[in-house]
């Protein structure tokens, strides 16, 4: 038993915070039950749908520890598999067993029927925390009933008391557990890393925070051998051109397409159209009948399009041993020299990111077939150009730690978004010269102070090549 | 001169160990692995007996660490058998997980944990866990409980790993090159923890390294993986019995070298002429010389001369 308290006690420890939240959840739920039973018995309704969320929860930070302990050395370990069962077990009976149970008990529907989907909760969550798309299943269902409401609403009633549902239930909870655990409890070799900088967008980011990579599917690998060659091409294109004219600008573009292997104009335009059939798909699935601003639209795009940029920061990071090799390599005379030329060659991911903002937008104008294509497309430059500085400002001297880090992303996105709804309106309300003009000054002066301000202070520090603290 | 496809390595036969009475306590048949299309290991035939330290010798690329992770079975293989305690290694499960000690190449497990909640969760899977051992090391090796293992350098990790590993008093300890980043004290200081567990019977080490002086402190037996192929296993003291490098000086130097019984492999360095031979006849070695109008000088190799000739 003690390897089981072990594995229990592993979410207190890697997500206390995650674990204290979903915990008070049950509590709160258990309290509803009671309450229920002395008082109000639709209120166990409530209690079961608070468990639901929480394990939902529970079963996301769950899916993340089980990643990382589920490594072919941990294997070794006797008895490893029986005992994560075990420590499952105790899992089941506090999420969906026993308050399966106490509502039945209360006299909603039948037991097995909460304790199906409360399993398939708990199935979707784990999906999620193990990183595989079977998590995302749930949107269809959201999909769906956002897409014929009425049509959702009885098939919700018809479901309730049909027999049939809970057996498809368990299926779909057995299901999804099958794919989420499955590759987590198969030894294969291991997946070849990639670097932290490269942005594909398609589940290889390296932002596993330490965990082992799943095994890639064949069209994640085909895509990402697809992205490999426009490296490997682009680096060729470099070296050729610094071969013939070995200029400062040539040696840019090759340390660029070092640090940056999927900031080529191919991997590019590579990125742009999977994410534009993506959202296109994504679109005529959910959103099609619906009346949607072009201001909520066009922010979106400019919000996808910084994404690049927390990306970057934790990259940086973990590029930071590599580095030194790097600063060999080049034997700048000082240097700040050296942290110019780096601040000089992630410039080029503003350009990147308006262009991506742009792109987006496009395709935005077009799906919801807005009517002030020009204002949003203006607003777009603007603001992304603004954005983009200040973002790569603060992943270059921002915060180190996760947290500082995360709250400085959630400051830009935020305040992004805000930027371009305030920058809409004013356009919309003092025409493209004052308007536009005046959004032009307020907020390029302002990322362009930051970023000089920002580019100042990271030549004036030494470069760092200590890895990053785990 | 010689090139390697030539060597005679044959003579030295394959598990050319003498069985100890009991059984195996790893046997390897025809075993095949590749990555992709690079075949690594070439239908390997070996046998380990209990009891025993072995080296395993190689270069770089040659499938060690391939090697040891197919034997515990943390890596598929594409043929072949593996038996560990005299059960098929299908994967790594049952009782016999209790009798394994595993130190990989490098230590990348859970960064987040601490280093004495890491060794407490270990501990916790097992029937056997040495605490003062694990107390005693931790101390002497320098290393924090309360430091994230994240935070630790990969000396460090390379140290949490060994104590993690002979912890539970393995009877089978497989390490891949242990000490590659320990410092000498520390790596003095594994070497006589690793004796020490030696000297109770029944325990049996593998052990990959490029360190041979630390398989010749500990009296290892050699066993050498090339061209994805176990070419032998020895004791190391019957390889410094048998094994001879032979130097022919002469003023002129040497055009080729001359066919020589047992013959390994032929240097030729200036006016030197090196010869590794195996079981060399002296009287014929001393008429060649004469006949050469050579000086002879015998010299007895070490491992580590042994492992550049051979690997």
């Amino acid at each position: 038993m003690k390897a089981v308290w072990q594995l229990w006690l592993q979410p207190w420890k890697k997500v206390p915070v995650l674990a204290v939240l979903v915990s008070l959840i049950w509590l709160g739920a258990m309290v509803t039950f009671c309450f229920a039973a002395s008082h109000q018995v639709k209120l166990s309704a409530l209690a079961v749908g608070m468990i639901a969320f929480g394990s939902w929860f529970w079963h996301v930070g769950q899916g993340q520890i089980l990643r990382e302990l589920c490594r072919p050395e941990s294997f070794l370990m006797p008895y490893f598999t029986r005992r994560l069962a075990c420590a499952a077990a105790i899992n089941l009976t506090q999420w969906v067993l026993l308050p399966a149970c106490i509502s039945s008990l209360l006299g909603l529907p039948p037991a097995w029927l909460i304790a199906a989907a409360l399993l398939c909760a708990a199935a979707l969550g784990l999906a999620i925390g193990c990183g595989r798309r079977a998590g995302l299943l749930i949107w269809l269902l959201f999909i769906g009933a956002g897409w014929m409401p009425q049509l959702a609403a009885q098939a919700w009633y018809a479901a309730l008391n049909s027999p049939l549902t809970a057996p498809l239930l368990l299926l779909i909870a057995i299901l999804i557990l099958h794919i989420s655990l499955r590759p987590l409890l198969r030894i294969d070799d291991r997946e070849t890393e990639a670097s932290p900088l490269e942005s594909m967008n398609l589940g290889r980011t390296n932002d596993t925070g330490g965990a082992p990579r799943l095994p890639r599917s064949a069209f994640n690998k085909r895509i990402g051998s697809l992205f490999d060659h426009t490296s490997q091409w682009a680096l060729d294109q470099a070296l050729h051109s610094y071969r013939q004219r070995p200029g400062s600008a040539q040696r840019l573009t090759l340390i660029r397409r070092l640090l940056l292997p999927h900031d080529n104009p191919l991997a590019i335009a590579l990125r742009l159209a999977l994410v534009a059939c993506f959202v296109t798909i994504y679109f005529f699935a959910a959103i099609h009948r619906q009346h949607f601003n072009a201001a909520v639209v066009g922010a979106y795009a400019t919000m996808l399009a910084l994404t690049r940029f927390p990306q970057l920061g934790r990259g940086m990071q973990r590029m930071r041993p590599n580095l030194a090799d790097l600063y060999l390599t080049l034997a700048p005379t000082t240097q700040a020299q050296y942290q110019k030329t780096l601040a000089d060659a992630l410039l080029i991911l503003v350009p990147v990111s308006v262009l991506t903002a742009v792109a987006y937008t496009l395709l935005g104008i077009v799906l919801v077939h807005a009517a002030e294509p020009v204002q949003m497309l203006t607003t777009t430059i603007i603001v992304t150009t603004a954005a983009s500085l200040v973002a790569l400002a603060v992943h270059l001297i921002g915060p180190e730690g996760s947290f500082g880090r995360g709250l400085v992303n959630v400051v830009v996105i935020f305040g992004t978004m805000a930027t371009y709804w305030g920058g809409y309106w004013l356009i919309g309300a003092l025409g493209y010269v004052f308007g536009g003009g005046l959004m032009l000054i307020i907020a390029l002066s302002f990322g362009i102070s930051v970023w000089f301000a920002a580019q100042r202070e990271y030549q004036r520090r030494r470069p760092c090549f200590d890895a990053p603290v785990a | 001169m010689s090139t390697p496809a030539e060597w005679p390595i044959a003579i030295a036969k394959p598990n050319a160990l003498p069985l100890a009475d009991e059984a195996p306590v790893l046997r390897v048949a025809a075993l095949r692995k590749s990555f992709e299309k690079r075949q690594v290991l070439r239908a390997i035939d070996w046998t380990v007996p209990a009891g025993r330290v072995i080296g395993l010798l190689g270069r770089n690329g040659a499938g060690k660490t391939t090697l040891l992770r197919c034997l515990l079975g943390l890596s598929p293989i594409d043929g072949g058998k593996i038996e560990l305690f005299g059960e098929p290694m299908i994967e790594p499960a049952g009782e016999r997980m209790h009798r394994i000690g595993f130190v990989p190449q490098s230590f990348d497990l859970f960064p987040w944990m601490k280093v004495r909640a890491y060794l407490d969760f270990t501990a916790a899977f097992y029937t056997h866990w040495d605490h003062p051992l694990t107390t005693r090391l931790l101390d002497s090796w320098q290393l924090d409980p309360r430091q994230k293992i994240g935070q630790l350098s990969q000396g460090q990790r390379q140290k949490l790993a060994i104590v993690r590993a002979i912890a539970p008093q393995p009877d089978l300890l497989v390490l891949d090159e242990p000490v590659a980043s320990l410092d000498p004290q520390a790596r003095r200081a594994f070497m006589a923890e690793l004796l020490e567990l030696m000297r109770q019977p029944g325990k049996t080490v593998i052990f990959s390294t490029h360190i041979t002086a630390d398989l010749e402190r500990a009296e290892a037996d050699i066993a050498l993986l090339r061209d994805g192929r176990i070419q032998f296993t020895r004791p190391l003291a019957e390889l410094r019995e048998c094994m001879r490098l032979i130097v022919l000086s002469r003023a002129e130097g040497w055009v080729q070298a001359p066919a020589v019984a047992g013959l390994l492999k032929a240097n030729i360095k200036g006016g030197d002429l090196q010869l590794l031979i195996e079981n060399p006849d002296m009287q014929n070695l001393q008429a060649l010389a004469a006949q050469s109008n050579a000086s002879l000088r015998i010299e007895t190799p070490t491992l580590e001369d042994l492992f550049v000739e051979l690997a």
